[in-house]
């Protein structure tokens, strides 16, 4: 809830105190993170009559001096040249520009410079610089995202620049929460470091005055991490609601695209899944396929009742009784329509690509033991035809990851099966990713055959049996959840920046994964935070990932690495 | 959650970079007068152009030259305005539905009297206002403009239909109590006409029967006459819960369905780039569509007229 009434919050503040008719000027990234929270018909209530990109705003001659202009951007140096062009043309009566971050004094200079109609009313820093998507899941939606999985002399000023938007998002988030945490990282990874040490600095030392909250008992931990230290949730294919149509068709700001599937009627073609707006998802997200079939079988049904008794229309007062309910009804009829298209389009790509069998070799490769089974079983798979490439690569990628030690002969042969099936698989990408992300290079316990403890519990695991073969899986953050509900994290996995210390434990964790999240971890965080531990978890990434995104994040890493070395 | 004002900043920074900009221009002007289009005249929401001689002058398109927004947001004023006086209506409305339903010894015509003319009153300004709303509607391409007037007329659209809605509501309570008003009064007429005819029978074989037959019958024809007026109101009131229903389906075409794709802000800024080309495409279309359709008529005249002929030279053969 935090995360959206937050964007909320500063929305309607933003636009609470200035009356009279608006437009509401954004730019590509604020667009998202106001169309997440904000509908169109709360703006048009708030007198918000016009909504406009900053980028396009055309330069003709229409004057609106009638409209006052309420601009919501990022404080980046393309927007100050654009305000500065608009400014030098006033087209509208007042302007209020609020800006998503901090804006440095040579930018407000710029821009008082080239003001010189003095149509500038106010200039404030609002920070709502994430996507808030679910209550305790954000995301900054960062175009080039692969670049955390390369060392920094490759390109520095990527990096660099990388680095700041965290950075930004980040300072963005616990202003919004009124916080200053105290801050740990992943000792392994050179980028989660980079970014604890200058989230560090800017908290604590640049802009030291205004993250000067009120102390709390126990200030709130944030632990920045790496996606490479467990790369195999991206990998699995998923089968609860929110995570599978992610994965299987693609979830961009809790919005569906389903103009690539079929013929669907217009108004399918493309629908919203927000946990906010519609209460059958809300209950439904986190469940899995299964259940979610039969829940929907009961919501048909339902919505049957309902359109039966609306046919019986015999007196006047049905009928008026109708017209009354009909909003109500028609909201019915197309949230019906809206997840029984998307439970029929998933159920026909399980079906097409044979996703029930790979899936039970993935989950077997992710959390039981045994080589040689493995090994048979995806040889098996690769010899199936009617098996996908990209499920062909994922299950070299699974085995690879977890037997990477074990038997190379076997594994160096699963290459070349792979490689002389798949005719548009990258050499050597299998490779790449054990060289980012293998064994060495991770802190945490993925597999469960490190710890003692750990392994006594998989044994017990396997011989109590599991509920549901297809999710057996946990990611590897619930166990860094676990960790840090006990207060046992450990310092030398995960080290505090300078000299910050910690008292007991924290209250507030904000869990920060460079690389992204996925949608299967926010839904770990969602169910640890309904147990009530008394500690409440926020996760955010760079990006939401689907085994399609972090394929694609790898390939480019590795074609820049590539040509980095040919050049070196 | 946490703000910062630069508002002060911003400001120092800006006078402070217009006070370096003055000293400059003043070394060219000379005797030129300048009038500044400065802060006074912002507060004034006008402005006066600069005459100096270094200005490019101002060209007439110049946002600031004219501070009159266009004639369409008159309409919104005023169906605004309207709508504010529905909401007052509504309210005195129910206050004479209450009172013309309170059972009274006399006739409570006038309340219903009352009742009537606010009904009639409110459906009025509601039609006027819907009337009203249509002339936001847009000619021509897709523009800024027009994605703006777009936007008011839904939002009043939403707000027109609530009001109506409410007040369907309110009418159909109200004929409900009525109509049980109704059948308690005719149940009461209707005993009174079986008392009537029983008294009748049992008086026949008096002589008195006359008498009392007429004072039945004055009774009966009241009876009558005050559910036949009951009738009427509500036949009134059912004319007018058609009016609004009327209304409510023109409205409905203009209201966003929440929760849906159409209600997303994204959603509706990608469209406005595609629906330019999509209306340009239509009105080719259009127009060729147009120019056959033109062409067929022609085409059909000529023909009727032909055979108009041909059937007169018949004629003239056949007779001379």
């Amino acid at each position: 809830m935090v995360l959206v009434t937050s964007v909320r919050d500063y929305i309607n503040r933003m636009l609470h105190d200035i009356s009279g008719m608006k437009v509401l000027i954004l730019d590509s990234e604020t667009v998202s993170n106001v169309s997440i929270v904000y509908s169109q018909s709360e703006l048009l209530q708030k007198e918000v009559f016009l909504v406009e990109m900053i980028d396009s705003i055309p330069v003709s001659k229409e004057s609106m001096s009638h409209l006052k202009a309420v601009y919501f951007v990022r404080p980046t140096s393309e927007n100050i040249q654009k305000l500065r062009y608009q400014l030098a043309n006033p087209r509208f009566g007042e302007h209020h520009l609020f800006f998503s971050n901090l804006l440095k004094d040579t930018q407000i200079h710029i821009l008082a410079d080239s003001d010189e109609h003095e149509a500038v009313q106010q200039v404030q820093e609002f920070y709502a610089d994430f996507v808030a998507g679910d209550p305790y899941h954000f995301t900054l939606n960062m175009p080039s995202n692969h670049l955390y999985m390369l060392p920094a002399v490759v390109d520095p000023s990527g990096l660099q620049r990388y680095s700041d938007r965290v950075v930004d998002g980040i300072a963005a988030l616990f202003l919004a929460l009124k916080r200053r945490p105290v801050i740990r990282y992943q000792r392994t990874s050179d980028t989660a470091k980079r970014i604890a040490q200058e989230t560090a600095k800017l908290m604590y030392q640049h802009e030291s005055g205004l993250f000067d909250f009120r102390r709390t008992e126990s200030s709130p931990l944030l632990l920045v991490i790496d996606r490479r230290d467990d790369p195999v949730t991206p990998l699995l294919n998923q089968w609860t609601y929110q995570a599978m149509v992610h994965e299987l068709i693609g979830l961009q700001d809790n919005k569906v695209d389903l103009r690539a599937i079929g013929s669907l009627p217009k108004d399918q073609q493309e629908v919203v899944l927000s946990s906010e707006q519609d209460a059958f998802f809300k209950s439904n997200m986190y469940e899995n396929f299964g259940d979610i079939g039969m829940n929907i079988k009961r919501m048909v049904d339902d919505f049957q009742q309902v359109a039966k008794s609306n046919q019986n229309i015999q007196t006047v007062e049905d009928m008026a009784r109708f017209v009354d309910n009909y909003p109500e009804y028609k909201k019915m009829q197309g949230n019906v329509s809206k997840h029984v298209t998307l439970v029929t389009e998933m159920s026909k790509l399980v079906e097409a690509r044979k996703l029930m069998l790979v899936s039970q070799t993935e989950q077997d490769l992710a959390c039981n033991g045994g080589q040689g089974a493995a090994y048979e079983a995806v040889t098996d798979l690769l010899n199936n035809e009617s098996v996908s490439d990209i499920d062909r690569l994922r299950l070299v990628m699974l085995y690879a990851l977890r037997y990477e030690k074990e038997n190379p002969v076997q594994l160096m042969q699963l290459f070349n099966k792979l490689a002389s099936r798949s005719p548009k698989y990258k050499p050597g990408l299998v490779q790449f990713l054990l060289k980012q992300a293998g064994v060495e290079k991770r802190t945490g316990d993925l597999f469960g055959n490190r710890d003692l403890m750990n392994i006594a519990r998989n044994m017990a695991r396997g011989l109590k049996g599991v509920e549901n073969v297809y999710t057996q899986h946990q990611p590897l953050l619930f166990q860094t959840m676990e960790s840090i509900t006990r207060g046992r994290l450990r310092d030398v996995d995960y080290p505090f920046v300078g000299d910050h210390f910690q008292q007991g434990r924290p209250q507030e964790v904000v869990i920060f994964m460079v690389g992204g999240t996925t949608y299967e971890e926010s839904r770990s965080v969602a169910l640890q935070n309904a147990t009530n531990s008394g500690i409440r978890f926020i996760l955010g990434g760079t990006a939401v990932l689907n085994s399609k995104r972090f394929l694609l994040d790898l390939e480019e890493a590795q074609r820049i690495a590539r040509s980095g070395s040919h050049m070196v | 959650m946490a703000t910062r004002n630069r508002t002060t900043v911003y400001r120092k920074h800006r006078d402070a970079c217009k006070s370096a900009r003055a000293p400059l221009s003043d070394s060219f002007g000379g005797p030129v007068i300048e009038m500044v289009s400065g802060s006074f005249a912002r507060s004034n929401h006008s402005s006066y152009a600069p005459l100096s001689t270094n200005d490019p002058g101002p060209s007439s398109d110049d946002a600031f030259t004219i501070g009159l927004p266009p004639a369409w947001v008159d309409d919104s004023e005023e169906i605004t305005f309207n709508i504010q006086k529905v909401r007052d209506k509504m309210g005195e409305l129910a206050k004479a539905h209450s009172k013309a339903l309170m059972p009274t010894f006399g006739d409570n015509r006038g309340d219903q009297r009352v009742v009537e003319m606010l009904t009639h009153e409110i459906t009025d300004l509601l039609r006027k206002s819907e009337k009203r709303l249509h002339n936001l509607s847009t000619r021509g391409g897709p523009s800024q403009e027009s994605n703006l007037r777009k936007n008011v007329q839904r939002s009043l659209a939403t707000d027109l239909q609530s009001l109506s809605m409410e007040l369907r509501r309110k009418q159909s309570t109200y004929l409900k109590r009525l109509q049980q008003q109704k059948e308690g009064q005719d149940g009461v007429d209707l005993e009174f006409n079986m008392n009537g005819k029983m008294s009748r029978l049992d008086e026949d074989e008096e002589l008195g029967g006359m008498g009392f037959d007429e004072h039945q019958t004055v009774k009966l024809k009241e009876g009558q006459h005050v559910s036949a007026e009951r009738e009427r109101e509500i036949q009134q009131v059912l004319g007018s819960v058609n009016d609004l229903a009327q209304i409510m389906k023109d409205l409905s075409a203009l209201v966003i369905d929440q929760g849906t794709i159409v209600d997303r802000i994204d959603y509706n800024i990608q469209n406005v780039s595609s629906s330019v080309e999509e209306g340009y495409k239509q009105l080719q279309k259009a127009e060729r569509t147009q120019r056959e359709g033109a062409m067929v008529k022609c085409a059909t005249i000529l023909l009727i007229l032909c055979l108009i002929m041909i059937v007169l030279l018949i004629l003239k053969n056949v007779l001379f």
